[in-house]
């Protein structure tokens, strides 16, 4: 009998109904898709790291916000104001007084130098943003001059990516064997920013606190939660139960029954991260264009588009996405014309091809836009086979030009048509860097290079669309789309604010929840 | 007795050793460039050949075998790759979460497996025999990944009875860590809702886990305890008149437990290697997700930490077996 009550008690307590606590409205819990690697700013290339790195640190210049909307143009935060020389090589940046660190050291031209010329020394990913810098003075405690090596088109952009965070100058204290405090900062977060880091358990949860004397607006959270959830249904179940606000990356085919629950806000915006095919330029069997514009005329975009991503994206025109400047309307955009696409395959005697396109499972669309292809291309005559590969496997093979075609996706690490044109196209970027096409067209080199160094806008951007035109009729990638981005939230969180320059990211010091 | 143990445990050496050597090789021999994967997709051919350098991966790989080896003498296990943390630190953060869903999955296992495959045998080809070769059936032909969606789908998002993944709720603050066990640790500081918590956290994942185990726990107890039933001895204890209860656990259920300690032992170690599927399905943050991870992003250091302690697991535990086995059965000697 004891037994029994003994059972029944348990079983009591088991169906205990202590559901989670649901959030307090000051604290917002957001369901990611897997893990941090590091806090250090100056090492992390990757959106899952910038995600936490971003709101604990400032930056010399910052994102506009407009009509609610993130756009790709920057304006002054710690950087008060700036010139530059008419050279386009001397930049003299005003620093806005007040602003402390976490310690309550105040923010001077020293930091900023300090922190950009850490990132440089680094040498990882985000130098390469930065890399135009050729020497920093600190002229006086609020004003920093920068020389670049030479002009650089996207300079103050690049002042606003995660790489150019701003880091107490204080952690050289925590060096160990010449550093650079990477140990330290890749688990502690030293800036000015609205958040510090809190809590960090690997594997489950990042928490990151509001500071209380920041200097610029208040944010309304106290709190923000990071959960590392790796299954998409479950995200989406603790997102419709309330235990999450925002749950990021549902399947697309989970989104309609998303969007009939009234508690949920599922918000659309176009992104900039596009997909496209790497057509190797360099294999004796595609260096024919006529063979690379029969791929082109022979892929059907909007059946990919409205059957395979269910209509969240749009077809590419031009190498630009539409949102960056830079992008042309009415630059040429390849359809689906099988009569064309055959007629210049016959026209360069490239009848019965046979091409494999290597792929690999980063992204869940993959392997059906493979299978689409694959009945694309027999449709002109093209046998194309499919390989499936891990993405490390597959990435080197990109680099050593091992492939014919290859199924990519980009997204832009600072707002500016550089990180499309340059990178894919300036055959000095040949392989994994950029240019995954190995394409080289001495007249485009030209082109991309000499818009790379000039900082007026118009200038740049009538170089950029000469190249356009060459590029298009030159075909070396199949331009298939540009991603909608589908962010999921708790009807109660307001002010988020999307910006297709931090994909992944999130506005956490003006969010709020009702 | 003790003999045996020291010799079994320096048997372990020349095994271990193999071991390292061979994970080595084969994570060697996946093409891939660890370096490039260290700086990011966009990097400069300049940023990767530096890191190259820096993680030593330029050198002959006979060379940053004996590098790691010399390492591991001194108790460092090198350095992960994708997050530049001590591999030692990361396999102390994610293996006592898969300790902890491995012992209760096994307690689930050995708690229900045995006493249903002892009534499956005693009664033999009837009603309770039949329910039980149902659930074992059912037990290994369920996907995992499909049972644990439907149980969350169940008893999280429907009826709301039990939490969601992750070991502990989103607001909660994991308790201090002494043993990394968080039932364990809520307990050592006093905090009963904290254990509360984090035992009812455990249930799904668990069961999940241990359910198809327990079907080939279940259906090796009730065959062994079938041939046990059907040895002279029982006849005769029978015959003496013994009490059925005296007659099944104290004489048949004892020597049927040898084949069910090498399951249990098996399935231990196979646990300790994490499961992949359920620690994904409830985002729990034990070892085979982290595999996994480090197998994507060739993260060498990592994999080989991974596959040293899942080894010494094994071996640990096999050695365990064998010792039960002499303490159960004492014509078994070393």
């Amino acid at each position: 009998m004891r037994f029994r009550t003994m059972l029944g008690l348990m079983m009591v307590a088991l169906l205990w109904v202590n559901m989670v606590q649901a959030a307090s409205t000051d604290t917002l819990v957001v369901g990611v898709t897997s893990d941090m690697h590091t806090m250090d700013p100056g090492v992390s290339s990757d959106n899952i790291d910038w995600r936490q790195i971003y709101p604990c640190y400032d930056r010399l210049v910052k994102y506009k916000v407009e009509n609610g909307l993130g756009s790709t143009e920057v304006e002054p935060m710690v950087a008060e104001s700036w010139t530059v020389s008419d050279n386009g090589l001397e930049w003299i940046f005003t620093i806005r007084q007040g602003i402390s660190f976490g310690d309550g050291s105040p923010l001077t031209a020293e930091a900023v130098r300090y922190s950009l010329d850490r990132t440089l020394a680094i040498g990882k990913g985000p130098a390469d943003n930065i890399g135009a810098i050729e020497t920093m003075e600190v002229v006086d405690d609020y004003t920093l001059k920068i020389t670049l090596k030479n002009p650089y088109g996207p300079f103050l952009q690049t002042l606003a990516t995660n790489g150019a965070a701003i880091i107490n100058p204080k952690v050289a204290a925590q060096e160990v064997d010449g550093d650079k405090a990477q140990k330290y900062l890749a688990e502690h977060a030293d800036g000015s920013g609205p958040f510090t880091l809190v809590e960090w358990t690997r594997g489950q949860r990042c928490v990151l606190e509001a500071k209380a004397n920041y200097w610029g607006a208040k944010p309304a959270l106290k709190k923000v939660i990071i959960r590392f959830m790796t299954e998409g249904a479950d995200r989406r179940m603790a997102l419709e139960q309330g235990d999450v606000d925002i749950a990021e990356y549902i399947l697309i085919d989970q989104i309609p029954a998303l969007e009939k629950n009234p508690d949920i806000v599922v918000h659309r915006f176009p992104s900039q991260m596009v997909e496209y095919v790497y057509v190797n330029c360099q294999d004796p069997k595609l260096s024919n264009p006529q063979v690379r514009q029969a791929l082109s005329y022979a892929v059907d975009y909007q059946g990919i588009i409205d059957h395979v991503l269910q209509g969240s994206g749009v077809q590419m025109r031009g190498p630009i996405p539409d949102g960056m400047w830079g992008h042309r309307p009415d630059v040429f955009q390849y359809t689906r014309d099988v009569a064309k696409a055959k007629e210049l395959l016959k026209a360069a005697g490239a009848e019965n091809l046979e091409l494999t396109l290597i792929y690999s499972e980063r992204r869940s669309t993959w392997e059906q836009i493979a299978l689409v292809m694959q009945a694309n291309l027999a449709d002109i005559g093209i046998k194309l086979n499919l390989e499936l590969l891990a993405n490390p496997t597959l990435r080197d093979r990109l680099d050593k030009g091992d492939f014919e075609l290859c199924l990519g996706a980009w997204s832009p690490d600072f707002a500016d048509p550089y990180m499309f044109m340059n990178f894919w196209f300036d055959s000095a970027n040949a392989g994994l860097p950029g240019n995954r096409s190995f394409y080289k067209n001495d007249q485009v080199d030209d082109l991309v290079r000499k818009a790379a160094v000039l900082s007026d806008v118009e200038e740049r951007k009538a170089l950029y669309s000469q190249a356009q035109d060459i590029i298009m009729e030159d075909a070396p990638y199949i331009f298939l789309y540009q991603i909608e981005t589908i962010v999921p939230m708790r009807a109660a969180v307001q002010g988020y604010v999307f910006n297709p320059m931090l994909e992944s990211m999130y506005n956490f010091e003006t969010i709020w929840k009702k | 007795m003790r003999s045996y143990i020291i010799k079994r445990l320096l048997a372990a050496i020349p095994v271990l050793l193999g071991v390292t050597l061979l994970t080595f090789l084969i994570s060697h021999a996946i093409p891939g460039d660890p370096a490039a994967l260290i700086v990011g997709p966009k990097a400069s051919k300049e940023a990767v050949e530096a890191i190259r350098i820096e993680h030593g991966l330029d050198k002959p790989l006979p060379i940053q075998y004996l590098r790691y080896m010399n390492g591991l003498l001194h108790g460092d296990m090198g350095q992960s790759i994708r997050n530049h943390r001590p591999v030692l630190r990361d396999l102390a953060d994610f293996f006592p979460a898969t300790l902890e869903l491995t012992l209760a999955s096994l307690f689930l296992c050995l708690a229900v497996g045995i006493p249903l495959g002892i009534l499956a045998a005693v009664y033999r080809n009837r009603l309770a025999d039949h329910i039980t070769r149902i659930i074992s059936v059912i037990g290994v032909s369920t996907p995992v990944f499909w049972l644990g969606l439907m149980l969350l789908l169940l008893l999280y998002r429907n009826l709301g009875w039990l939490p969601g993944s992750g070991r502990l709720d989103i607001t909660s603050t994991a308790p201090p860590g002494i043993t990394g066990l968080y039932t364990l640790d809520a307990l050592l500081a006093g905090d009963l809702g904290l254990f509360w918590e984090a035992l009812r956290h455990l249930i799904l994942p668990a069961f999940c886990l241990s359910y198809v185990y327990l079907a080939v726990m279940t259906r090796i107890v009730r065959s062994s305890m079938i041939a046990a039933l059907g040895q002279d001895y029982i006849i005769t204890a029978r015959a003496h008149g013994l009490s059925a209860g005296r007659i099944i656990f104290k004489h048949a259920f004892k020597n049927s437990l040898i084949p069910t300690i090498t399951i249990a032992g098996l399935s231990f170690g196979e646990l300790l290697g994490g499961a992949i599927l359920t620690e994904t399905i409830f985002s729990w943050p034990g070892m085979g997700k982290y595999v996994v991870d480090s197998i994507t992003t060739l993260d060498f250091p990592a994999i080989m930490g991974f596959t040293l302690v899942a080894s010494t697991a094994y071996v640990g535990i096999n050695l365990c077996v064998d010792i039960l086995y002499a303490l159960l059965n004492p014509r078994i000697r070393y």
